[in-house]
């Protein structure tokens, strides 16, 4: 297996995109910390059902947006799982409106734990990385941060923070043995975007998807598989789009 | 300790991408050799891969200023005193109290640090149990 021997660190790994990466990972060979903020019992359903595959992993706990949080889970991953090498910084909260209704503090929470999640596990994790001179970090982005949606100005604004900041990060860390790239997905339907495909299922939105169909969270887990193990040790700065197409196209509707 | 002095220029021929002849124990890092903060990092995380001490970036000059208060340190005008000068030749022996004092600015101290006074602090901090 391609990740054997190796210590991955996935957060906001109870539900969702995280969870299907963590199982990925683990697939893989790597040993898992499943980062929950609070669902707890989630995560550790996560950690049964790797376990249950023949794997390892943990259920640690913290709030990402909290730096001394993110310390204590780098440090936990690494006590618990006896090293790491891997980095998903997958967290993420949306809420959805337009700007002239948003609450101040609504840009700013989803700035926190988006961007500040990702900044802080970064941080917390690079003192190990950089002494190991071996370390790959997966930002889980979003095409919404190189594009914008009526009522995702919060969102978008701290996805492109992350997608800038995968690209310092991977210019900055290169040098100390350390990969920084990001996934962006389109349109997957978990409960973080609920809203979104709850109209009809999401018809609008899938009759203008290239591929027509939503992703699923495996398909955006392989390719965080994909930048987390070997088969990409050349990529640094990357950010790869799992969005059916979407990004591809001019968004102005049929031409016929 | 003299793997701790063959560790640390390995370290610093590596992160500074030079030839092995390139770097003497009496080259400064920073004037002679070009390092800058970000390739004082890679040594540093390099020594510590491979001599198990760790040092962070901050502890160098806290180990130059050797707990010295910054205004006992320099004076108003961000020179040397006679107390820091009389530490500065103990932590970097090739230098001369006398010559440092009300001469040098407290900004250029790090220019003086050598490859041999960073070894020095690995087998300081290695002695102390890293």
């Amino acid at each position: 297996m391609k990740l054997d021997g190796q210590v991955a660190l996935v957060t906001g790994a109870s539900r969702g995109i995280g969870r299907a990466v963590a199982q990925a990972l683990a697939a893989e060979g790597a040993a898992v910390g499943v980062n929950y903020r609070s669902g707890r019992e989630q995560a550790e359903e996560v950690v049964a059902a790797i376990e249950q595959a023949g794997g390892k992993a943990a259920a640690i706990p913290g709030d990402v947006s909290e730096y001394e949080q993110a310390e204590s889970i780098v440090k936990q991953a690494v006590e618990e799982l006896g090293g790491l090498h891997i980095l998903v910084n997958n967290a993420g909260i949306a809420k959805d409106t337009l700007i002239y209704n948003m609450d101040p503090g609504d840009w700013l929470d989803v700035m926190r734990v988006n961007f500040g999640g990702v900044f802080n596990c970064t941080k917390a994790s690079l003192a190990h990385f950089g002494a190991q001179r071996e370390g790959v970090i997966v930002n889980m982005s979003s095409v919404m941060g190189e594009v914008g949606w009526i009522g995702e100005s919060n969102y978008s604004a701290s996805k492109g923070a992350v997608n800038a900041f995968t690209r310092c990060c991977a210019v900055e860390l290169a040098r100390f043995g350390i990969r920084v790239n990001a996934v962006l997905p389109g349109f997957v339907p978990t409960d973080m975007v609920a809203g979104l495909a709850g109209k009809e299922g999401g018809k609008g939105i899938l009759k203008q998807l290239p591929m027509r169909s939503f992703a699923d969270v495996e398909q955006v887990a392989s390719t965080t598989v994909f930048l987390a193990g070997p088969d990409s040790s050349y990529m640094t700065g990357s950010l790869l789009t799992v969005d059916g197409g979407a990004r591809a196209q001019l968004g102005v509707g049929k031409p016929l | 300790m003299a793997d701790v002095d063959s560790a640390v220029k390995e370290a610093v021929v590596e992160a500074l991408a030079l030839d092995d002849d390139e770097v003497t124990p009496e080259s400064t890092l920073m004037d002679d050799l070009g390092a800058e903060s970000i390739d004082l990092l890679d040594i540093l995380f390099r020594i510590e891969k491979s001599t198990g001490v760790k040092i962070e970036a901050s502890d160098l000059g806290d180990y130059i200023q050797g707990g010295i208060p910054d205004d006992e340190f320099s004076d108003e005008n961000e020179v040397i005193t006679a107390k820091g000068a009389e530490h500065l030749s103990k932590v970097m022996p090739q230098t001369n109290a006398s010559d440092l004092e009300g001469t040098l600015k407290a900004e250029e101290v790090m220019s003086l640090f050598t490859v041999q006074n960073l070894g020095e602090m690995v087998k300081s901090r290695d002695g102390a149990g890293g």
